[in-house]
């Protein structure tokens, strides 16, 4: 690659040829005067500058055009939403490298830049020196990515010979981790929308949902160990799509996974009632057990839980998710179902693992609920029809945009085998960085449902560094609740599911809790607790909708919510969900999704508080 | 020669203001920003910073009349507007934040509100210097130019 093929792929700027001067940088900070200061230093720089003191309008102007920007510099702490989910969404979701700033050194900090996917960290007061150099980021990103595609193509070209050797060699993880961050969604474009002939920059594959479904209904039937990309991009037999791109999206995916799991065992940690292993047992055990120990007390024996892998998770989010509620600024609660039980989980379905969202403090309740839902079986049991899905709506409204579609996976797995097990494979995942939530839209979209049961949500999951070791089959269930498998496919996107588990699940859990998690019906129960434990049930199908409504509501609560889309039936009743859901597996579509799933949650006003037993559970210790 | 040794006098104006510790490095930078271009920058971005800082400090005696003390949000103020402090090179205000948030994290109540008193004298103190600062300083292009015009005249 030459220099002037890397400066020619920059941008559509008149400048491309004197790269870096011109370079399209986009400065977001709500500090007026730091604001300025950025803004005088980059014109200095020679850059051409944007600059927003929100977040919101920053990703909105992202949104809008990939292509516009080629760096983003973002501040860390910002009121309308933390500066590190600004950052996972848009790297999941535009792949641009993002600089943090902050006036703040401290070191864990500065990691908590890097495991979410920043490319650089400044201190306030930032100097010119320091910004003369970005421009490195850019090119970065832009070299990696070539070699990628070219590799891609001869892959494409090897198609035969490859699975053998990246199944073999572990090279594409260890491709993926060498190109953890500068991954590039490469030259196949697999539905992207956002092509922009005039640009020189490789178009981006947009992982919709139904993409994303694809993706994590493949890893799953791997299983997460041999979740290759070459074996992925054959099972999703997508044209177009290379295996560059699906193993970006893996990395992603199990960073997302990761996150999570490290979460709910943050929380699990913080609740002080179990450690993070014995979490992640639990949750992989049995939903039930886990929600039971997330409860906060972790009095479920785990024996109970192991019956449950999802409702374990569900468990595991649940507690972790209140206290990442208060604790975690990032909603988004990543379970750590372990990895064991996720595998075992999601051998037996795509076990909609609810993700439950650290709702912020605000949406905590709503995330509960949605955690809920992912006790399928409790929906049908409880189907009282009532508030269905009030606490689905909650969901929304929290930083829901986090919903892990991801768990699509699971509901294209075993949807509906998960569905069944739904009360035990129903992992809620919970997004605990609502950065996942608000996961790109093509991200959310995707994720949602598919969260492979091993991939470590790594969107927008936060989570603490732990990673649930079986993570990857049980991600599964724990990323994206696959409430939908609860079989409340009622036509709401996981409403339907959620309130009969969300309120069931509360008071169900409390019965079930004694009770191992049976499938299908113990499952519901379990579900139910796992719902309590389960901040952002994550209506993954509703990928759309929740991303939608992440996104909209920015601000810590995103964290948790995680919502899972139930399983694939849920999806696809998402996806064709009238209802406020907007089933597209574009941006926009996700975003509708989630503000329509918002409303639809709010209507029934369903007070995941005391309403559902809630309290009694982690998720009243939770929410504070 | 006049404008010599006005020139002269604005330098020792801004050099004291160095050497009390009132500005750091980072003013510097500020006016390395200033040119053709952005002819007023530093006077401008420490406007902004002015006005801005008013609000925050506002917030903060808000927050400190709240007994007891939310001592997170408290810090989460202070962190907000010591980073606007630092970025203008305002070294002594910069200082009183650091003092306010040690007080934070030691949860100590005194500690805050005689902190918080030194954080806003620093403050005032610096915006009367710099106001002056500005009035005579030759970044002000028009001002200079006014200020020549009328030594000429």
């Amino acid at each position: 690659m030459t220099v002037e093929e890397i400066r020619g792929s920059v941008g559509v700027s008149n400048e491309i040829d004197r790269f870096p001067i011109g370079m399209r940088v986009l400065a977001v900070d709500d500090d007026p005067t730091c604001l300025k200061l950025l803004d005088g230093l980059l014109r200095k720089c020679q850059y051409q500058v944007t600059t927003t003191n929100q977040a919101i309008t920053a990703l909105k102007m992202l949104r809008e055009n990939r292509n516009r920007f080629d760096l983003v510099i973002s501040d860390v702490h910002m009121p309308d939403m933390d500066g590190f989910k600004l950052l996972e969404l848009v790297g999941l979701e535009m792949d641009l490298p993002v600089i943090m700033l902050s006036g703040n050194s401290d070191p864990k900090l500065v990691m908590k830049g890097i495991t979410h996917g920043a490319c650089d960290y400044l201190v306030k007061p930032v100097r010119l020196e320091e910004l003369r150099n970005i421009w490195q980021h850019v090119i970065r990103r832009k070299v990696e990515s070539k070699s990628q595609s070219k590799s891609n193509n001869q892959d494409k070209t090897n198609n035969g010979g490859e699975g053998g050797q990246e199944a073999g060699s572990g090279d594409p993880n260890g491709k993926l981790n060498r190109k953890r961050k500068d991954e590039d969604e490469d030259v196949e474009d697999n539905g992207n929308e956002d092509d922009d002939p005039s640009s020189q920059k490789k178009p981006r594959v947009v992982w919709s949902i139904d993409l994303h479904r694809k993706f994590v209904a493949a890893v799953n039937q791997l299983g997460i160990e041999k979740a290759v990309p070459k074996r992925i991009l054959d099972l999703m037999n997508v044209e177009g799509l290379t295996r560059e791109n699906v193993a970006s999206h893996l990395q992603k995916y199990r960073l997302y996974l990761k996150r999570i799991s490290q979460q709910a065992n943050m929380v699990v940690a913080f609740g002080g009632s179990k450690d993070a292993s014995s979490y992640m047992r639990m949750s992989s055990l049995d939903g039930l057990g886990d929600f039971r120990t997330l409860s906060g007390s972790g009095r479920l024996p785990n024996a109970a839980l192991s019956s449950y892998s999802p409702s374990g998770m569900l468990g595991r989010l649940n507690s972790a998710t209140g206290v990442t509620l208060h604790s975690l600024t990032s909603p988004s609660m990543i379970q750590p179902t372990h990895p064991q039980n996720l595998t075992n989980s999601i051998g037996s379905l795509t076990k909609f693992q609810p993700v439950v969202l650290p709702t912020p403090p605000n949406h905590q309740n709503t995330n509960l609920f949605q955690g809920i839902p992912s006790s399928f079986d409790l929906g049908h049991l409880h189907q009282n029809g009532n508030k269905p899905n009030t606490q689905i709506p909650d969901f929304n409204p929290i930083d829901e945009s986090r919903i892990f579609t991801g768990p699509s996976s699971f509901a294209t797995l075993g949807s509906q085998s998960s569905l069944k097990m739904a009360s035990s494979e129903s992992f809620n995942l919970v997004s605990s960085s609502s950065s996942f939530l608000d996961v790109p839209p093509p991200m959310g979209e995707n994720f949602h449902d598919q969260l492979p049961p091993n991939s470590s949500m790594k969107y927008g999951y936060s989570a603490a560094t732990n990673t649930i070791p079986g993570f990857g089959s049980n991600i599964n269930s724990t990323a994206s609740v696959p409430l939908e498998a609860q079989g409340q496919r009622h036509g709401q996107y996981g409403k339907p599911s959620y309130s009969p588990y969300s309120s069931n699940a509360f008071s169900t859990l409390a019965a079930a809790a004694a009770a191992p998690p049976v499938n299908g019906g113990g499952l519901g129960g379990a579900v139910s607790q796992a719902n309590d434990g389960i901040c952002g049930v994550y209506n993954r199908s509703n990928g759309n909708g929740a991303t939608a409504m992440q996104r909209s509501r920015e601000t810590e609560r995103s964290s948790t919510e995680l919502k899972m889309g139930s399983g694939e039936e849920y999806l696809l009743e998402q996806t064709k969900l009238p209802s406020g859901f907007v089933a597209n597996n574009g941006y926009d579509s996700l975003d509708d999704l989630m503000n329509g799933m918002m409303k639809r949650e709010q209507d029934p006003t369903i007070m995941m508080d005391g309403e559902f037993g809630f309290d009694p559970y982690s998720f009243g210790s939770c929410i504070q | 020669m006049e404008q010599n040794h006005i020139k002269k006098q604005i330098n020792s104006a801004r050099n004291s203001l160095f050497q009390q510790g009132y500005l750091d490095e980072q003013f510097i930078q500020l006016e390395d920003l200033q040119d053709d271009a952005n002819p007023n920058f530093v006077e401008e971005i420490v406007t902004l910073f002015y006005s801005d800082s008013t609000r925050l400090i506002r917030n903060i005696e808000t927050a400190l009349d709240n007994y007891p003390l939310n001592f997170c949000k408290l810090d989460d103020y202070m962190h907000q507007f010591k980073g606007s402090s630092s970025s203008i090179g305002a070294k002594k205000v910069k200082e009183e934040c650091s003092q306010f948030q040690e007080c934070c994290k030691a949860r100590n109540t005194q500690g805050c509100i005689a902190a918080f008193r030194q954080v806003k004298h620093e403050h005032a103190t610096l915006k009367r210097k710099l106001e002056t600062y500005f009035q005579v300083s030759p970044s002000n292009s028009l001002y200079n130019t006014h200020i020549i015009s009328r030594q000429g005249a």
